[in-house]
C-alpha cells in the first residue's frame, strides 16, 4: 500500500475501519472501531475522526448484542467517547500509524485502570522480560 | 454520522425501488488539509445486494486467489454497483439515489 | 551463527508439535485402531505445515496478529464470534495441558496430580510474566525431545516395519471398530495435528521476535522440517501402543498407559526421560496456550500485546492471560479427568479450524498486504483442498460426536 499522498483511493470499510493503529514509535494504540464524517462547508462528506472503545464499536453490533454492549459502556464512563483526529494520521498502511506517541493520548482508560489498579501492584511489571 | 450509520443502510431509487445495501464507503484523499495531509472525501457508495464476504476484497480486485474463493464471492456479489457521491440525493436511512 | 538459530528453530517445532492432544489421541488411537488410523496424522501433519507457513509469511510481511486480521477482514460481528469460539477451544486446550502437566508429575512422584495442578499454574504464571520468549520456547522445544524415547522404545520392541508400513499406506479399519468411531478418531487425530493454538501462536511469536522478509527462509524451515519429524513422534506414539497395547487389549485411559510401552520396552532409564519430555511438552504446550488466549482478545480489540513490552505497558493483555489460567485451572480442579478434557478439546480443535484458517488463507493471497510474498497458484490449490477437507472434518465433527457417543 502506497504512502499518504493526494488523490489516493481508499475504501473505508476494507482500509480503514477495524485496523490496528500504532503510534509514532510502533506502539499499538487501539483499533479503527468506528470513524465520524463530517459535512465540509462545500457540501461534501469528510473523515473527521477515528472513533474508539465500546461505545464506538457497539453500535456496530447489530441487534440485541449491539444495544447491550452500549448499555453497559455508558454505565461505566460518563466521558465522552475517546477519540483522535484524522489530522494526527500519518499514514494508512497495514495499520494506521500516527503522527503523535501513545504518552500524549488519552484513548484506553480500561488499559490505564487495569494498569494502575491491578498489573503495577504485582512484582516485576516494569520490567522487559529476561 | 459515522461511517457505521451509513455502512449497512439499504439504498433505495428516487422511485423506492431497493437497490441494495452499502457495503462500503469509496473515499478520495483530495480534500482540505487536515494535520499534514489533504482529508479524505467520500467520492462513491459501493452497493450489493449483501453483506457477506465484502471485506475479502474477491469483489474488487481482479485476480485475488485462491481461486474458488473467488469464484464463489464473485458469485455474491455479482450485482456490485459503485455509485457515485453526487448522485445521493439524501442519507436517509434510507439512502436515496437521483433518477 | 544463523545456521544454529535454524537448528534451534527446528528442533523446538519438533518437540514443541507434540502436546497432550498429540500424546493421548496417537496411543489411544493405536491401541484401538492400530496403525489405521495414522494416515489422518499425515494429512493433518501436510495441513498444519502449509496453515503455519502462510500464517508465519503473513505475520512476518504484514507485522500483525491472526485476530487482529480475522477482525479487519471478516468485519467486527463475524470476527467476535470467531474470537470466541476459538477463545473457548484454547481455553479448554490450555487447562487440558495444565491437567497433563500434572499427571505427568504424578507418573514421576506419585503424588495425586490435583496437588500439583495449583503449583503448575502458577509456574506457568510466573513464566509467561517474567521469562523472556525466546528461552520460553527454545526451552521447552528442546527438553519435549525427550520424547523420543518412543522412538527408542520401537526400536527395542523390533517391529516388522514392513507390516507397519502397509498399515499405514493401505489402512483397514479393525473389524472390532464400527466405521462411525473409525471416522471420529480420523477427525481427532486430526484436530490434534492442527491445533489453531499452534498457528495463533506461532504467527504471534514471530510479531514478538520482529521476523521480517528476511526470517522467512528460516521460518519456512522449521515448518517444513520441523512439524514433519514433529508428526513422527506422533507415529511412534501410535506404533508403540499398537505393538504393546492392542495385542493386550489394553485402552488407553490415562498417562501411565500411554508411557506403559515405553516401559515395558526400553526400561526406567527411558521412562525417566520419557517423564521428563511429557512435562517440558505439556508445560510449554500450557504456556502457549495461556499466551494464545491472551492474544486473540488483544489482537481483536487492538490491546498492546506480547512479551516483547514491559508488563505494564500490556497491562490488558496480561490480565486477559491471568484470568484465563484461573478458569481454566479451576476446570482441572472440579477433578474433570483431564485425559477426558484432552480427548474433547481436540475434536473442538478440529471444529474451530476452518475459523481462522479461512482468513488466514485469503490475506496471504491479498496482494496489497503481501505484495511480491503472496501465494502461489500450486499452494493456493493445495491450501483450497485442505480448505475443504477441514470444512469437512469440522461440520462432520459433531454429529458423529453424538452418533458415536464421544468415540465410545
Amino acid at each position: 500500500m502506497t504512502e499518504t499522498s493526494h488523490g489516493r483511493v481508499l475504501d473505508l470499510n476494507m482500509h480503514l475501519l477495524d485496523r490496528q493503529v500504532v503510534d509514532r514509535d510502533g506502539r499499538f494504540v487501539c483499533k479503527v472501531d468506528d470513524v465520524e464524517l463530517e459535512r465540509g462547508a462545500d457540501g461534501a462528506m469528510y473523515v473527521a475522526k477515528i472513533l474508539i472503545g465500546p461505545r464506538a464499536l457497539g453500535p456496530r453490533f447489530r441487534g440485541r448484542l449491539g444495544v447491550w454492549v452500549r448499555a453497559i459502556a455508558e454505565r461505566l464512563s460518563t466521558d465522552p467517547i475517546p477519540t483522535i483526529d484524522f489530522a494526527v494520521v500519518e499514514d494508512i498502511g497495514s495499520a494506521v500509524k500516527l503522527s503523535a506517541s501513545l504518552d500524549d493520548l488519552r484513548v484506553a482508560p480500561l488499559e490505564d485502570w487495569v494498569r494502575d489498579h491491578i498489573v503495577s501492584r504485582v512484582p516485576g511489571s516494569r520490567h522487559a522480560s529476561e | 454520522m459515522r461511517a457505521s450509520d451509513l455502512i449497512g443502510r439499504d439504498v433505495v431509487r428516487a422511485d423506492g425501488t431497493a437497490v441494495g445495501v452499502v457495503t462500503d464507503l469509496r473515499c478520495v484523499q483530495d480534500g482540505p488539509v487536515r494535520g499534514a495531509h489533504a482529508s479524505l472525501r467520500i467520492d462513491a457508495l459501493l452497493v450489493s445486494r449483501h453483506h457477506v464476504g465484502s471485506l475479502l476484497g474477491y469483489d474488487r480486485r481482479k485476480r485475488q486467489g485462491p481461486w474458488l474463493i473467488r469464484v464463489i464471492v464473485r458469485y455474491l456479489h455479482r450485482h456490485m454497483q459503485v455509485v457515485p457521491w453526487a448522485d445521493v440525493v439524501s442519507e436517509g436511512p434510507p439512502v436515496r439515489l437521483r433518477g | 551463527m544463523k545456521l544454529l538459530q535454524v537448528a534451534l528453530g527446528i528442533l523446538t517445532a519438533i518437540g514443541g508439535f507434540v502436546d497432550i492432544g498429540d500424546l493421548v489421541t496417537n496411543a489411544l488411537v493405536g491401541a484401538r485402531f492400530g496403525m489405521s488410523l495414522a494416515w489422518a496424522t499425515l494429512v493433518g501433519m501436510v495441513g498444519i505445515c502449509l496453515y503455519a507457513e502462510m500464517s508465519g509469511r503473513v505475520a512476518a510481511v504484514t507485522r500483525r496478529g491472526t485476530f487482529d486480521l480475522v477482525r479487519e477482514r471478516l468485519g467486527p460481528r463475524a470476527g467476535l464470534a470467531n474470537l470466541i469460539a476459538s477463545y473457548l477451544v484454547t481455553a479448554l486446550t490450555f487447562a487440558a495441558e495444565i491437567g497433563g502437566v500434572a499427571l505427568a508429575l504424578e507418573l514421576a512422584t506419585s503424588v495425586n496430580y490435583l496437588l500439583w495442578v495449583p503449583l503448575v499454574a502458577f509456574f506457568a504464571w510466573l513464566l509467561i510474566w517474567r521469562v523472556n520468549f525466546s528461552i520460553l520456547e527454545n526451552g521447552a522445544g528442546l527438553l519435549g525431545l525427550a520424547l523420543l524415547a518412543f522412538g527408542f522404545a520401537l526400536w527395542r520392541l523390533h517391529p516388522d516395519f514392513g507390516h507397519l508400513a502397509h498399515q499405514i499406506i493401505a489402512p483397514h479399519k479393525p473389524g472390532s471398530e464400527r466405521l462411525t468411531t473409525y471416522w471420529y478418531y480420523a477427525i481427532a487425530l486430526f484436530g490434534a495435528a492442527m491445533t489453531p493454538y499452534e498457528v495463533f501462536f506461532f504467527s504471534s511469536g514471530g510479531v514478538e521476535e520482529g521476523w521480517s522478509r528476511k526470517d522467512l527462509m528460516v521460518a519456512r524451515l522449521n515448518v517444513y522440517v520441523g512439524f514433519p519429524l514433529g508428526a513422527t513422534i506422533s507415529l511412534f506414539i501410535a506404533a508403540c501402543a499398537t505393538l504393546v497395547l492392542k495385542p493386550r487389549g489394553i485402552e488407553v485411559d490415562t498417562l501411565s498407559q500411554v508411557a506403559l510401552p515405553v516401559a515395558f520396552a526400553a526400561g526406567k532409564v527411558a521412562l525417566a526421560f520419557l517423564i521428563l519430555g511429557f512435562v517440558a511438552a505439556t508445560f510449554g504446550a500450557a504456556l502457549e496456550t495461556g499466551l494464545s488466549c491472551g492474544y486473540a482478545a488483544a489482537q481483536y480489540f487492538g490491546w498492546q500485546w506480547g512479551k516483547f513490552v514491559r508488563p505494564r505497558q500490556a497491562s490488558r493483555f496480561h490480565l486477559a492471560v491471568l484470568l484465563t489460567l484461573i478458569a481454566a485451572t479451576g476446570l482441572v480442579l472440579t477433578t474433570i479427568d483431564p485425559v477426558k478434557i484432552t480427548e474433547y478439546s481436540v475434536v473442538f480443535s478440529a471444529i474451530a479450524l476452518p475459523l481462522t484458517y479461512f482468513p488466514i488463507l485469503v490475506i496471504s493471497n491479498d496482494p496489497d498486504y503481501m505484495g511480491e510474498q503472496k501465494n502461489g497458484r500450486a499452494l493456493n490449490f493445495l491450501a483450497t483442498v485442505f480448505l475443504v477437507i477441514i470444512v469437512v472434518a469440522s461440520v462432520a465433527a459433531i454429529p458423529l460426536m453424538i452418533w458415536t457417543r464421544a468415540g465410545q
